[in-house]
């Protein structure tokens, strides 16, 4: 009964008018960014931060959720027409989409890749409901401790699955708790790192760092290449709805992909992309035929498709019960609330129902929307692709440049944004990854004060990590991933692992 | 060459390093009963600075960790960085005289700049671009959004 009464609480904030507006404003850019190579859900959730700031904090959380599950979507488009991803999570639906696409299936491939994306979709948003609330009725319990430990384990899950160098992706997690940390200390008050600006004072905005560091930096790698016109597959997309046997083909790598994905979601670090990667590799090792793999296999499209999504649904679980970020769009997610004064933990169900139940009645609404702009508008979808990038890349960087403008009306976040992308550009050409470090500049507060608080528990001793359950599994866990990295066997199965590469 | 540019960035982070922990040392570390403003700043520049030393070291004894597409080859070769820097030049120049010139001033001037300056782009297009995309943003941002864009010595 009291499943159904918060479930209608969440349709009835999801069927305000200006909510389906924020939703569908949402999954139509989240779609267009996912089919538009070059910028990903990061850029243009950061990009679109700023404009969230004046909506009430459910209509700011439906729209960003909405862009990224909708890129999720609009990611395969790209894959199967032009066998370019338009963001990372798509990248294996190339291998089969594609060819489909050259053997005349492109309809089938498209439809089979939005159907299973909706079917995972509202799976993981059952999945979500069912598991976040007990979830979080256990957080409740959580001191500082637990607290300081699991966000140690969520940061060294991303630094282990982090594409490349594992101590250079802790340097970076280690420099974002850093800038995390500028601006007044909590407990004494005191400036640290402002460089006498009073800007800084409250600290780096999340916008204007993120924007920089994955909006501006994409552009400035863009262009140093020649800026290629895109070839698009020309033939007629007919066909969307696939047939009997497509649906006997696909529906079971879309059950496991759902499924797969979801807990895969959960995990610190996991996501869209592992998820993908991970399905892909099942169907191929459990099919009877998997020499079709990569020559046009319609299980190789619904599998990742279903596992990519239902990945975004799981993910949500620990950034809305623990208010613990899993990744980098889930950071975004977390720092969205918090510039709206709603901090997201265990108590975010108790206190804000309609933030929860509503973002999850959002999903659904969602999913049905990007149905609809997958399938019908395809056509328009392909047009969209083949706006020249010369076009594009200004209108990105405006749409950047008025962002962090419009945060505090102040060009000091103009500025703030052009630093970040100039060393978000640098460490892209250097081999250093953005991702842990955004995760860490998001949870850098929040995890001084945690250490801080332990301590002052504790007595100064860093033993209280070790004595109490749940926080020392997670140090344990934290140990044994780090020593992982350095004994040579581990080490090789660590860089076996799709690697994460978020933008 | 590739391990100039791994050393290069492993020098970078070390000085940030040893730079931040100066920096906290100065802030007061305070203790582990009562920890100081600058306590979580000196652990985690010490904990950068050891891993960028790792990092160096690890390019004197074995081959860097550098993603397979980047193997071989040198970051600043066959790439137009000359473009990057006058992109950043422009960028740069449109928030310095943002305030003084004002948003349709500046953004008209920037975006014709941007139209041209990377690819060649007719001067019409240029125009008519900069001029539909400062309309639809001055729509959005300051009739709908209610950003309050600065004038500028034009007055608008």
């Amino acid at each position: 009964m009291e499943f159904l009464h918060n479930i209608s609480l969440g349709f009835s904030v999801i069927l305000s008018p200006e909510n389906l507006l924020f939703c569908f404003v949402g999954v139509f850019i989240g779609t267009l960014i996912g089919v538009l190579p070059g910028i990903g859900p990061v850029g243009a959730m950061s990009l679109l931060l700023p404009a969230t700031f004046k909506a009430t904090p459910v209509s700011s959380i439906i729209m960003l959720a909405g862009i990224y599950y909708g890129a999720m979507y609009g990611g395969s488009t790209t894959s199967i027409l032009v066998n370019i991803p338009g963001e990372a999570a798509s990248v294996v639906t190339c291998l089969d989409g594609y060819q489909m696409a050259r053997q005349g299936r492109a309809g089938p491939a498209l439809g089979i890749a939005a159907f299973g994306s909706f079917i995972a979709g509202t799976l993981s948003v059952i999945g979500l409901m069912i598991v976040g609330p007990p979830l979080a009725s256990i957080a409740l319990r959580f001191g500082p401790p637990e607290y300081f430990s699991l966000m140690c384990l969520g940061l060294t899950i991303l630094i282990y699955l982090a594409s490349g160098s594992v101590i250079r992706a802790l340097m970076m997690a280690t420099f974002g708790i850093i800038i995390g940390c500028v601006g007044q200390d909590p407990e004494t008050g005191s400036s640290r790192f402002v460089f006498g600006i009073p800007d800084l004072l409250d600290g780096i905005g999340l916008a204007p760092f993120v924007m920089g560091l994955f909006g501006i930096s994409e552009v400035l790698l863009n262009i140093e290449r020649s800026l290629q016109e895109r070839s698009v597959f020309t033939t007629k997309i007919k066909g969307l709805l696939p047939n009997w046997q497509d649906w006997k083909d696909s529906i079971m790598p879309i059950t496991r992909g759902s499924v797969l994905g979801f807990f895969l979601g959960i995990l610190p670090g996991g996501g869209a992309i592992i998820s993908s990667f991970t399905s892909y590799a099942i169907e191929k090792k459990i099919s009877k035929h998997p020499e079709k793999f990569g020559k046009g296999a319609i299980e190789g499209v619904a599998g990742p498709e279903a596992a990519n999504n239902s990945a975004t649904g799981g993910a949500f679980v620990p950034l809305l019960t623990l208010g613990i970020p899993p990744n980098v769009v889930m950071a975004l997610l977390l720092g969205a609330l918090m510039i709206h004064g709603v901090t997201p933990g265990p108590l975010l169900i108790p206190k804000h129902p309609e933030i929860f139940w509503g973002v999850i009645a959002s999903m659904y609404v969602g999913n049905a929307m990007l149905l609809v702009l997958n399938l019908p508008l395809i056509g328009m979808w392909v047009q969209v692709l083949k706006v020249p990038y010369k076009v594009l890349f200004p209108l990105i960087l405006l749409f950047c440049l008025i962002g962090a403008y419009s945060i505090n009306n102040s060009t000091f976040d103009v500025a703030v944004m052009l630093f970040f992308g100039v060393l978000g550009y640098l460490m892209r050409k250097y081999n250093f990854e953005g991702a842990p470090m955004v995760l860490a500049f998001v949870l850098g507060p929040m995890f001084e004060n945690s250490l801080r608080q332990s301590l002052l528990l504790s007595d100064g001793s860093f033993l209280i990590f070790f004595t109490r359950p749940i926080a020392a599994g997670g140090m344990i866990a934290t140990f044994l991933m780090l020593i992982s990295c350095v004994i040579p066997f581990l080490r090789k199965r660590r860089e076996a692992i799709p690697l994460e590469e978020t933008t | 060459m590739v391990k100039i540019h791994h050393r290069t960035g492993s020098i970078f982070w070390i000085v940030i390093g040893v730079y931040v922990s100066i920096g906290a040392y100065r802030l007061g570390l305070g203790n582990f009963h009562q920890p100081g403003p600058g306590f979580i700043f000196f652990l985690a520049a010490l904990f950068l600075t050891i891993l960028s030393a790792i990092d160096l070291g690890s390019s004197f004894i074995g081959k860097p960790k550098v993603a397979v597409d980047k193997k071989e080859k040198p970051i600043w070769v066959g790439v137009r960085w000359q473009k990057v820097l006058l992109v950043l030049a422009g960028l740069s120049l449109y928030t310095y005289l943002f305030n003084y010139l004002g948003f349709l001033t500046a953004t008209f001037l920037l975006m014709v700049f941007l139209f041209k300056a990377v690819e060649p782009t007719k001067w019409w297009i240029s125009i008519v671009g900069s001029l539909t995309t400062i309309l639809i943003s001055y729509g959005i941002f300051e009739l709908w959004l209610k950003v309050p864009f600065p004038q500028g010595f034009l007055g608008f």
